[in-house]
């Protein structure tokens, strides 16, 4: 037994791409036992789409799955074929959870669905993460991330007025609904420590994603309002982003009671006439206080500003390169990032746990190879001898 | 009706704004009592900048993102409300605070003062850089952790375009914190054991949006992104115009199969055997030309009709949703997503994270007026004297907006 909060869970991972992998890389770091499962010979798409360690591709360099992939195991498995079926209901006799995230009719032209898997395991939670959800008129639509970003009101919200709406850089839509998954699987162990009944959990990409706009979306509701692109001028000012002498720094008037204390920053005391004491006020005149804000910014080198801001309790930051956010002296004081060595490629820096718990660590374990736990999860879970495992293989069931 | 997964469960919400809102109310979704702690000399920004009619009840955004939950007033720096919170702390399983982890320090209601009155007490702190380091006093808001975190690199029209916020650093992060509360709460059920859980918002921000953009910067000293709304791989994806003022839509082709039906889409049928747009390496050389004859195709459409007729073709799409559309959407009726709040008539509220077989969540009330709980908690719950129940002064009521 493990120290860890989920050390007595066992999870069969059918989950490919983003949104199921990232939610079953965070239980396997908090200790779960997550059996991945992939199709024999090429496994998980994410393992062929780039980038790619060096360049170089390979099944074992992709570097989304590298990362998406942490402290699991992985087995192949044609799940097409009769006897695949029947392995993987054996598998879920022994498991607490199963978490997939195919299109929502594939399981069950496999005789895989929950209805199926609950009659052998009653106590198992299964988690099904879709772009829409498992019913409803666009139940089986295709997206990529960019669509999903679009259909849950994001994207109207997201770069220039002027412009086409812009997709967010990180795949913002997927991963909300990986934590609600977790959450919910989470929620419904929950449950099932009280009642002894498994269940089943639905989880919507778009639905997931719309909580990011769930104040906008409330107000359309209740008022009318209808939210726009700002370009990023924000409802607060000054709130936002300006050129300094080596970069940008953000210009944060929060907390908002604590404005006045950027005299002590900006020697420019038009910036603080009693006309501007408001934050709301200076908002409608934002053009003429930018008049006299942008020039006092521009004269600052960004980090000397952040932590001058800082130091009178203003939540300014300066824009960060990638190089530079690696090497942020926050993330070097509390160890966020870990090293971790992989037989293929070596030894590599990766973000360690999303958050520390004093009694029950995250464990920090790179992303399995291809098939490289056939062996044990056959072998030691199943009781396959090497022979079976090995006449499988030959077959292309494993 | 089964029983809900955190009936039993009382959380003390010690949010301010939205990110440490998400999980408590999650947990109400799901049955816990919800009590948040206000200081209604500073209330929180989300109750807004008036104090005119009540205004500070009456945002609908407050009602979302603090529906379920109670409203209990304290000054936790007068005596009395401190010693109140803290019998409210003995009886209650977790408390979810955004803080600067000094804040709760200096207040006296910090892990190890919480732990005295309820050992098995569970702590989420989810401030805005973590407890320790140089920075952990540092104030953050979203504008701050979205670009120190170099997140906001991975988002720009063009490779050295204009650097865009996304939507939102408070929800991925409040996301996360609710992860967080699922963990703790899981391993109390089955242990006993409270514990302390030290999130820092910027590193959750980083973990769930960008481990793989930082990963390939390590690995490769390189940046795939931005690439404005282009795919790193597949090609043509982009957001093209449709019929209408700021009407869009947006596709993604991943095979050569979507592309043949594209092209017979957009009335480009001689494309399909045209050398030039043979395979996706190909099409990303021409995609200016592609784009364009996109365009010329989906302008004549409204953003719904485009994408139905791209997703009846096979092909990846979406129409770029406002709240109007969202609110209208036939998918989303169909789903039951919008719905109401027991005290709050027939206004509809944005609905459930998730849904499950074993019973969904509930909206029972929308957000709670300021120190609508006050009597519940500090009478009913604490035995308190009647005079000993924060009563409201409105003299001393004042917003976050509020210059010092």
């Amino acid at each position: 037994m493990s120290d860890t909060a989920l050390g007595h869970i066992r999870v069969i991972d059918l989950s490919h791409h983003v949104a199921g992998p990232y939610c079953t890389k965070l239980l396997a770091g908090f200790g779960a036992e997550v059996i991945k499962v992939e199709r024999p010979g090429t496994g998980d798409p994410m393992r062929s789409l780039g980038p790619f360690h060096q360049g170089r591709k390979d099944l074992e360099r992709s570097i989304p799955f590298l990362w998406l992939n942490t402290g699991k195991q992985s087995i192949t498995l044609d799940l097409k074929s009769e006897k695949g079926q029947e392995i993987i209901r054996r598998l879920v006799q022994e498991a607490d959870v199963v978490v997939e995230n195919f299109s929502p009719r594939v399981l069950s032209s496999l005789g895989l669905a929950y209805d199926d898997l609950r009659t052998i395991n009653p106590a198992l939670v299964m988690a099904s993460i879709s772009n829409y959800g498992q019913d409803g008129p666009y139940r089986d639509y295709r997206a990529d991330e960019i669509s999903l970003y679009a259909m849950s009101g994001l994207m109207n919200e997201t770069g220039d007025p002027e412009r086409e709406p812009l997709r967010a850089g990180p795949d913002l839509a997927q991963y909300s609904a990986a934590m609600c998954a977790y959450a919910a699987i989470l929620s419904a162990l929950h449950r099932r420590q009280a009642t002894g009944r498994g269940e089943h959990l639905d989880i919507s990409i778009q639905e997931a994603a719309l909580v990011n706009i769930e104040m906008g979306l409330v107000e359309t509701l209740q008022l009318g309002q209808v939210r726009k692109r700002t370009g990023d001028r924000h409802s607060m000012m000054p709130w936002q982003h300006y050129e300094c002498a080596d970069g940008e720094v953000a210009v944060i008037s929060g907390p908002i009671r604590h404005w006045r204390r950027a005299r002590k920053i900006f020697d420019e005391p038009r910036l603080f006439q009693s006309k501007y004491d408001h934050c709301l006020v200076r908002r409608f005149l934002r053009d003429e206080y930018e008049e006299i804000l942008v020039p006092c910014v521009k004269q600052y080198r960004k980090k000397d500003l952040f932590y001058a801001g800082q130091e009178q309790g203003l939540a300014f930051a300066y824009l960060a390169t990638l190089e530079e956010a690696l090497e942020l002296p926050q993330h070097r004081a509390r160890e966020f990032f870990t090293e971790m060595d992989h037989p293929v490629v070596g030894r590599h820096r990766y973000c360690g746990a999303p958050f520390r718990m004093s009694a029950t660590p995250w464990r920090s374990q790179r992303a399995p190879l291809l098939a490289e736990h056939n062996a044990e999860v056959y072998g030691r879970l199943l009781g396959f001898t090497e022979e079976e495992i090995q006449a499988m293989e030959e077959e292309g069931i494993f | 009706m089964s029983e809900q997964p955190f009936a039993g469960i009382r959380v003390l919400d010690f949010a301010h704004e939205w990110a440490a809102s998400i999980g408590p109310r999650l947990l109400g979704d799901l049955g816990a009592e919800v009590i948040r702690v206000e200081y209604a000399r500073r209330m929180c920004v989300i109750r807004g900048a008036r104090l005119g009619r009540k205004m500070y009840n009456r945002h609908p955004r407050w009602h979302q993102v603090n529906r379920n939950k109670r409203s209990l007033t304290l000054d936790l720096r007068q005596e009395r409300d401190l010693d109140a919170f803290m019998d409210l702390v003995r009886i209650s399983d977790i408390m979810v605070s955004n803080s600067r982890p000094h804040v709760l320090e200096k207040l006296g209601i910090a892990y190890d003062d919480l732990k005295r009155v309820r050992p098995d007490i569970i702590l989420v702190l989810m401030s805005a850089f973590g407890t320790g380091g140089p920075w952990s006093g540092f104030a953050g808001f979203g504008g701050t952790i979205e670009p120190l975190s170099g997140l906001q690199q991975l988002t720009a029209y063009s490779r050295q375009g204009k650097r865009y916020r996304t939507r939102e650093m408070d929800v991925c992060n409040g996301l996360m914190g609710t992860c967080a509360i699922m963990t703790a709460l899981l391993h109390r059920q089955r242990t006993g054991e409270g514990q302390f859980v030290d999130l820092s918002q910027t590193e959750t921000a980083t973990h769930s949006l960008m481990g793989e953009h930082l990963l390939e910067y390590v690995m490769n000293r390189e940046q795939t992104l931005p690439l404005g709304n282009r795919h790193s791989y597949f090609a043509p994806q982009g957001c093209y115009p449709c019929r209408g003022d700021d009407r869009w839509v947006t596709l993604t082709v991943q095979s050569e199969k979507q592309w043949q039906a594209l092209c017979g889409l957009m009335g480009r049928p001689q494309w399909v055997d045209d050398e030039r747009f043979a395979g996706r390496s190909r099409r990303r050389r021409y995609h200016d030309l592609i784009d364009e004859a996109i365009a010329a195709w989906s302008r004549e459409l409204s953003h719904y009709q485009a994408m139905h007729l791209l997703q009846g073709a096979g092909i990846p799409s979406g129409a770029v949703l406002d709240g109007r559309d969202l609110q209208q959407d036939e998918h989303l009726a169909a789903r039951d997503y919008f719905m109401t709040a027991g005290d709050a008539g027939d206004l509809l509220f944005p609905g459930l994270l998730f849904r499950s077989s074993g019973g969904d969540g509930r909206i029972f009330r929308r957000g709670p007026d300021l120190g609508e709980g006050n009597e519940y908690v500090l009478r009913d719950l604490l035995g308190r004297p009647e005079d000993e129940v924060s009563r409201l002064d409105e003299k001393e009521i004042g917003t976050g907006y509020d210059p010092e």
